[in-house]
């Protein structure tokens, strides 16, 4: 690859996105070094390798580099797939830059030794106009406002909230459970918790949740001799403290069987 | 001075950006259930297009101009659909997708089951892909996946230029054919959804591009162009069965072509053979469940339209797309549906006047009469919309006629802008139209109620809430690992993701009947434990088998907020099976849990 610079720096470029992917705990550092490892690199080195010396026009070669990058990742997919090992952060790894420095090997031998020239080849682009990366850059700008506006969850005040009452058995054992309130409420709101565990025992709790708040108690069952013991939490709002808002059931142990 | 000054490329991005502004804040508002006028939406949607469309259509723009301004166009019109719904998938088939690539990063290895769509894991092109971009990255499969077919966007309209501009020998035509394109009725949410398709056609043009750059290459470059077709008709015969089934096609009437037409070129046959190879390799060896996926679906389609054309069933009303609660679903109003109806009009005469001058100009290419055929195809699948049971496949079909229907119009918007007076007008009257038919498209492909967002979550004193159904996939995702559950439609999709569990609905097996039926009848519990599913979904909304409508919270004074009797939720009680979780309109069910 002496004297290919574009092929060398394919070859070193996948190989350090790879090393950062796999190795940098850092979310968006490894978005940087994924995007060109995998939606442009392969692609770039296969089509170097396809044309060779003949002559590809920028932007055709851009297009075709991201098109064969993703036709390569999906077959890729059916590759890794064979292996025991399948396909996990380390095979893409290793996948990705070994199909580049196969194909820039290729491309190299294909396109043969260059050119010795004087003058340089890299074509000097114009200068944008200063109006025109300001207008740019606010594009820009209002561009991220509008997919960052679309991130934010926003006060809805018609939509009709709830709340959820759930219980669990803590573990498999099943001695224990886990009773939980969740408030998808667009206020404060307070309730009465009744859990009752078997026939004799009962406990009763003041659950006060913020919007989207969650509050989790976790209770011992006490075993029944030779049957199941039923737990009931039943949910109580403050303002209707007679009226039954939610009620979750369980018989624990639970069986294993259907009806 | 001023047209000029608007007229270059960095106002028109900027145009763009705030017409993308507006698209986000007209669904921003309707998501914070305030009842914005669409308006802004599609003020929003034509601030974006039609300056590109009327620079598209000036003779002055550059190639490299021409090619910035339709990736522009396909950037911005892909972020509306980006900015519909902010950070989840929304769209019924995208919940599907999401859970394979959930899947493969779970187990590393593919085919693993997916009950939404049975059949998707067995074409694992996208999944896979993205799966590829996630473990690198470590972003979420939403994030990944938005980029993923991002990239696949942009790479189709760059494709479709250099198919446009090598076919009609004009980059002017071609900027113009591919402004025509983004009016098909899947453009702008259909095919820019998390989902195969979204992947496959783009790779399809591709392919196309690539063999028609072949036929005007030297000797010397016609190996290279070989490699980018073959490889991009493998990754498509393993990522989408329809768009595999359709590159066969077009590869074998082109090898037919060839040879009745005595082209003095090499026959395309090896192409034709590879792409029916893999795409029958694969059905048979890989993808066996295809045929009973498919085949029902185009059968009854072939039913309907028999139906409909014979008079024995009434034919399907148009603007009314499929919902649970159909009378309830707001109708389209009168004026989008006139412009749906134009948007058709303006594409029927860019048609009639491009195949007379295609037909004088470009018969003697078989590419060209290939795409004049589908161009007429398109017409005649619109005749589908109207069998109830065909209109789907007529509405999925027409994204693949509608490649040739738009290179047709090329010639038929070719003849509006011949030199001549009043140039300016013309080019004004052709933004016009292409803008008619972006946004009549856009108001056929997807139902008008909701063509903006609605609240999947909000946030109350500066806190996320979450609808019942997004809560109880949360639920289960934090607390029941890979659980097995049967659910009414809307609550199975986001069960799968971002549940992460089992979810089975729909009618194979009838699982609609169990969660939907106020009564228990004695086949229901043999069938849930024939597929072990413990967890029942009983849902008391009647949005709730709607998949594009039944994930969001009600909304107060809003349709769809009908509930069904009681005993779709006191059947399980009554049997007695344990109370899981309670929404107050949601309650799940462990059938394992009895006394």
């Amino acid at each position: 690859m002496r004297g290919q610079r574009d092929l060398q720096w394919a070859c070193l470029a996948a190989v350090a996105c790879a090393l950062v992917a796999a190795l940098v705990p850092l979310e968006a550092v490894r978005l940087i070094a994924a995007l060109p490892l995998a939606l442009f690199l392969p692609g770039y080195a296969v089509i170097a390798a396809a044309f060779g010396s003949s002559e590809l026009a920028p932007p055709k070669r851009l297009a075709l580099s991201v098109a064969t990058s993703l036709s390569l990742l999906a077959l890729g997919t059916f590759v890794l797939n064979i292996f025991p090992f399948g396909l996990t952060t380390a095979s893409w790894a290793v996948l990705l830059p070994l199909i580049v420095i196969a194909a820039c090997r290729g491309a190299a031998v294909r396109r043969g030794r260059p050119a010795v020239s004087g003058e340089s080849r890299s074509a000097s682009l114009p200068r944008p106009a200063f109006a025109s990366v300001a207008l740019g850059a606010l594009a820009l700008a209002i561009t991220v406002a509008a997919v960052a506006l679309a991130q934010k969850p926003l006060p809805a005040d018609d939509a009709v909230g709830f709340t959820a009452l759930w219980m669990l058995p803590t573990d498999s054992r099943e001695d224990a459970v886990a009773v939980g309130v969740t408030s998808s409420q667009h206020h404060p709101t307070s309730y009465r918790l009744e859990v009752s565990l078997g026939k004799n025992q009962s406990k009763t709790y003041r659950v006060h949740l913020d919007p989207g708040e969650e509050r989790a108690i976790e209770l011992a069952v006490p075993p029944r001799p030779g049957g199941r013991t039923h737990v009931v939490a039943s949910l109580y709002r403050k303002a209707e403290p007679q009226k039954l808002y939610r009620r979750v059931t369980s018989w624990l142990p639970r069986q294993k069987t259907f009806p | 001075m001023v047209l000029t000054r608007l007229e270059s490329p960095p106002v028109i991005a900027l145009l763009a950006a705030i017409g993308l502004f507006l698209c986000s804040l007209a669904n921003a508002l309707s998501r914070a259930t305030l009842a914005p006028s669409p308006l802004i939406y599609w003020i929003g949607l034509l601030v974006i297009a039609l300056p590109i469309f009327f620079r598209l259509s000036s003779a002055e723009p550059s190639y490299r101009e021409r090619l910035g301004l339709i990736l522009l166009l396909g950037l911005a019109l892909y972020c509306v659909k980006v900015v519909h719904d902010g950070i989840f998938f929304t769209f019924s088939d995208e919940y599907v997708h999401a859970f394979n690539v959930h899947n493969i990063e779970k187990y590393n290895h593919l085919y693993h089951f997916n009950p939404g769509i049975q059949t998707t894991p067995y074409y694992p092109g996208l999944e896979g892909a993205t799966s590829a971009l996630t473990m690198l990255s470590g972003t979420s499969i939403y994030v990944s996946g938005t980029i993923l077919v991002g990239a696949a966007r942009l790479t189709f309209m760059a494709a479709l230029f250099f198919l446009f501009a090598r076919l009609s020998g004009s980059a002017r035509g071609a900027g113009i054919g591919v402004a025509i394109y983004a009016g098909s009725s899947n453009f702008l949410f259909w095919g820019a959804q998390f989902s195969y398709e979204s992947l496959s056609l783009p790779l399809l043009v591709v392919v196309l591009m690539a063999f028609v750059e072949r036929e005007e290459a030297t000797e010397q470059a016609r190996a290279a162009w070989a490699v980018p077709m073959v490889l991009g008709i493998l990754a498509i015969a393993i990522t989408h069965h329809l768009s595999s089934y359709a590159l066969a096609l077009i590869f074998v009437a082109l090898a037919v072509l060839y040879r009745v037409m005595k082209i003095d070129k090499p026959n395309p046959w090896p192409f034709a053979v590879l792409s029916v190879g893999v795409a029958l390799g694969w059905l048979l060896i890989a993808a066996r469940s295809t045929t009973g996926y498919l085949f029902p679906v185009l059968e009854e389609a072939v039913k309907a339209i028999w139906k409909t054309a014979s008079g024995e069933s009434a034919p399907r009303t148009l603007f009314h797309q499929a919902s649970t609660s159909a009378e309830t679903v707001a109708s389209t109003p009168l004026a989008a549906r006139a412009i749906a109806l134009l948007a058709v009009a303006v594409l029927a005469l860019g048609a009639f006047v491009g195949l007379r001058q295609v037909w004088r100009l470009e018969r003697g290419k078989p590419m060209v009469l290939l795409f004049c055929a589908g161009a007429v195809a398109f017409f005649a699948a619109l005749a589908l919309r109207f069998a109830p049971a065909a209109w789907e496949t007529g509405n999925r079909a027409g994204g693949y006629f509608f490649i040739g229907l738009a290179f047709v119009c090329i010639y038929g918007a070719a003849e509006l802008l011949r030199r001549g007076p009043s140039l300016m007008r013309r080019r004004l009257l052709l933004s016009g139209a292409l803008g008619i038919v972006l946004v009549g498209g856009a108001i056929s492909g997807w139902p008008w109620d909701i063509q903006l967002a609605r609240p999947l979550q909000a946030s109350a004193d500066g806190r996320d809430i979450d609808s019942d159904s997004l809560a109880l996939a949360e639920f289960a995702r934090k607390r029941l690992d890979g659980s097995r559950f049967a659910a009414p439609e809307s609550d199975a999709r986001l069960l799968l993701t971002p549940g992460n569990q089992i979810a089975y609905s729909g009618q194979g097996p009838d699982i609609e009947d169990i969660v939907d039926q106020p009564t228990l009848e004695s086949w229901q519990l043999p069938l849930l434990q024939e597929y072990h599913l413990p967890f029942v979904v009983a849902d008391r909304r009647t949005l709730s088998e709607d998949t594009l409508r039944g994930a969001y919270f009600p909304v107060r004074g809003q349709y769809g907020n009908e509930q069904r009797e009681k005993g779709v939720i006191h059947k399980f009680a009554h049997i007695p099976a344990g109370r899981v979780w309670q929404s107050g309109r949601i309650v799940l069910f462990n059938l394992r849990d009895r006394p």
